[in-house]
């Protein structure tokens, strides 16, 4: 989960990181109200990278001046997003601008100092000289000092920058962040440093232990609606509240075939041998694997049920592959489950429906089906002829 | 890894609801499961096996243990993990997915100093087809023979069993290393387990989109591995930056421009490639694939 900017410097404010004195504006008549003096900077409040060059910053000098900027950037979408909120806050002169962050290297299993002297705009170009430090053990902050110096930093800056890149790891470990990131931390001639934009990703897993960030976010009037995809735009449309479908993430694709799967592995490759197929995927579900308390095994075929709802109501569409691996016990219930669900239907299958069920032990569930009799349903044993007569049939 | 028929087991969470899933199985497979632990329910049985409230209990009461399989709730999974370690028990399988990074961390850490195997989280768990199975495996989809099956995932494991199964290609060890972002036991990890291993002959390692873990793997087998090696590798058409299901399997960089390329399906076929690592287009190529690079 993302956190905007405002959000992310509440929490730089509390661990003691610099930040500029600030107000949230929630509407553009908020700017009378004004308790910063003037000049100030507004702030479109997106989760979309990119704020200054897309327009979305404007420095205004008067509230008048500011009122119109404020109608301005509640108005523009910044890569399809539209903010909720402005930040208004203090103009700031920086000398210099760096950049510091915190992230976990996945194939080292360690946190990450990362630190360049050219932040700011600059960054991308210069993204190769970041400078990392890896934490190993305890963390110390000699660590933060040694990515300073990496920084080429001199003097009293070696402190200064430290300290915050100190109290970031703080932050990183207190609310399990995937991310903390300061671009720019701005120096000024007086050697002070100031965040003046922050970036925080709490990890997804770890939210359910921090009920304070997730208050944070529904605090929000409303979490911020992606604007329509373009046309043609053949990346699925991400579904983050599917109702019936709880803890499940389904996607939509612009093809005519739904598929459903138990396990992300199995899913993903069942997408691409469709794919390699000739085939267009309409829907897709992952109902889940084995191991998870959020979508508990014991539960799968009540999800089987709630997915065959759900793809049998996307448009477009034109056949279901159904792809569920397991043992006996799993297949026997997937089978009862399948048969349970097309015997309560008040209309027969309007469209053909394929169910792989692999394995010789699954020979039991695949007869069961197979007794059912229905002119939609097909029942196989391969993969890969699954696929292909899902895919026929979805195109006769 | 030092697992065979005769390694005592015990069950961590075995009153959960996972635990009172995969106990049954993992007995009906013939793993020794020696005790379980769950907090509170001390002095009860399941499935015959005695219950204890903590894990050093369990070792006072049944003697030394070999493996613990850890089937408790996210958030409790690192304690858990840590009181095994504490107990002296050396091989950990995590089953439960979702556990924090920052707690993996911690415990990788603790792994480490004491030479502990850790596997997971979100793992289907380990498998000797014939032997042992510690985790959540289908037992029907596995057979036992020379094949070295490692992976990132649990159902799309057992597809890869099964296609090897039916082609009379039985597994000596197969090992789900999980589906998390941050993952105990590494591909070069086991890797080395089953080159020293007598009785593999050759390796299938099934990867995904995401993380750099295929990556290093390949470089890995090229410097050090002598058996054939055949990948796999999922997700080639997921879309970026969507949720499929495993949080390693997410193609994204967090920090503008750095690692901006890691996790991408090319980066992984191109260091197959660059390896001379056959990658199979589909879960049913590689029966085919083993027998061409067995024969050579």
């Amino acid at each position: 989960m993302d956190l905007l900017e405002y959000q992310a410097k509440d929490l730089f404010q509390k661990v003691g990181i610099p930040v500029l004195p600030s107000q949230r504006i929630d509407h553009p008549k908020d700017l009378k109200g004004l308790k910063i003096p003037y000049p100030i900077v507004l702030k479109s409040q997106v989760y979309a990278g990119g704020r200054g060059k897309a327009g979305g910053v404007r420095f205004v000098e008067n509230t008048i001046d500011a009122v119109a900027a404020a109608q301005a950037i509640f108005y523009l979408p910044i890569l399809g997003q539209y903010p909720e909120v402005l930040l208004a806050e203090a103009k700031y002169a920086p000398d210099r601008e760096l950049y510091l962050a915190v992230v976990l290297d996945p194939s080292l299993r360690r946190p990450l100092l990362l630190g360049s002297r050219e932040g700011g705009m600059e960054l991308e170009a210069t993204s190769r000289q970041i400078q990392q430090v890896l934490v190993d053990g305890e963390f110390s902050p000699f660590y933060a000092r040694r990515l300073a110096l990496k920084m080429g930093l001199t003097g009293e800056l070696i402190e200064s920058v430290s300290a915050i890149a100190e109290k970031m790891y703080h932050l990183f470990l207190t609310y399990d962040l995937d991310l903390v990131e300061i671009n720019p931390l701005a120096v000024n001639p007086a050697g002070e440093v100031m965040a003046l934009d922050g970036k925080v990703t709490v990890n997804d897993a770890a939210l359910g232990r921090h009920p304070d960030l997730v208050a944070m976010q529904s605090g929000d009037r409303d979490s911020p609606s992606p604007a329509p995809a373009p046309a043609g735009m053949a990346h699925p449309a991400p579904l983050d509240k599917a109702p019936g479908l709880p803890n499940l993430t389904p996607m939509l694709f612009p093809g005519n075939l739904g598929i459903l799967c138990n396990g992300a592995g199995l899913t993903m490759a069942t997408l691409d041998l469709v794919d390699q197929a000739g085939g267009q995927p309409a829907a897709c579900l992952n109902l889940g694997g084995e191991s998870s308390y959020r979508l508990p095994p014991d539960t799968l075929c009540d999800r089987l049920e709630k997915g065959l709802d759900w793809i049998l109501q996307t448009q477009r569409l034109r056949g279901v592959l159904l792809n569920l691996l397991g043992g006996s016990a799993t297949c026997d219930a997937v089978a009862a489950a399948i048969a349970h669900y097309l015997k309560q239907q008040r209309q027969p299958l309007s469209l053909p429906l394929v169910v792989r069920l692999g394995g010789a032990h699954a020979e039991a569930a695949r007869r069961r089906l197979a007794a059912l009799d229905l002119p939609r349903l097909v029942v196989m044993e391969s993969l890969d002829e699954a696929i292909a007569k899902a895919i026929a049939l979805s195109q006769a | 890894m030092d697992l065979s028929a005769h390694s005592k087991v015990l069950v961590q969470g075995i009153a959960g609801a996972l635990g009172q899933l995969y106990t049954g199985r993992m007995q009906a497979y013939g793993t020794s499961i020696v005790a379980g632990v769950s907090s509170g329910q001390g002095g009860q049985t399941l499935d015959g096996v005695p219950i204890f409230d903590m894990v050093e209990q369990a070792l006072q009461s049944v003697g030394p243990i070999d493996a613990t399989v850890i089937l408790v709730e996210p958030y409790r999974t690192l304690d858990a993990a840590l009181e095994a370690i504490a107990a002296g028990i050396r091989h950990l399988v995590l089953v439960t997915e979702g556990v924090p990074p920052l707690d993996m961390v911690r415990l990788l850490y603790a792994a480490e100093r004491t030479d502990t195997l850790v596997v997971g989280p979100d793992s289907p768990g380990i498998i000797l087809p014939g032997q042992i199975l510690l985790g959540t495996y289908p037992a029907e989809l596995y057979s036992p023979g020379r094949i070295g099956l490692i992976s990132r995932s649990g159902t799309l494991t057992h597809e890869i069993a099964l296609h090897l199964t039916q082609a009379g290609l039985g597994q000596s060890i197969a090992v789900g290393i999980g589906g998390d972002r941050i993952v105990g036991s590494s591909f070069q990890q086991w890797l080395q387990i089953l080159d020293e291993d007598d009785q593999t002959e050759a390796i299938v390692l099934v990867g995904e989109i995401g993380g750099n873990s295929e990556e290093e793997a390949a470089r890995y087998i090229v410097e050090a591995i002598d058996k054939p090696v055949i990948a796999y590798i999922a997700g080639r058409t997921a879309p970026k930056n969507q949720f499929m299901g495993h949080a390693g399997a997410i193609i994204a960089s967090l920090v503008a421009g750095w690692g901006s390329e890691i996790g991408t399906p090319d980066s992984k076929f191109a260091a197959f490639q660059t390896a001379d690592i056959p990658v199979a287009s589909r879960p049913s190529d590689i029966p085919h694939l083993l027998q061409q690079a067995l024969r050579v």
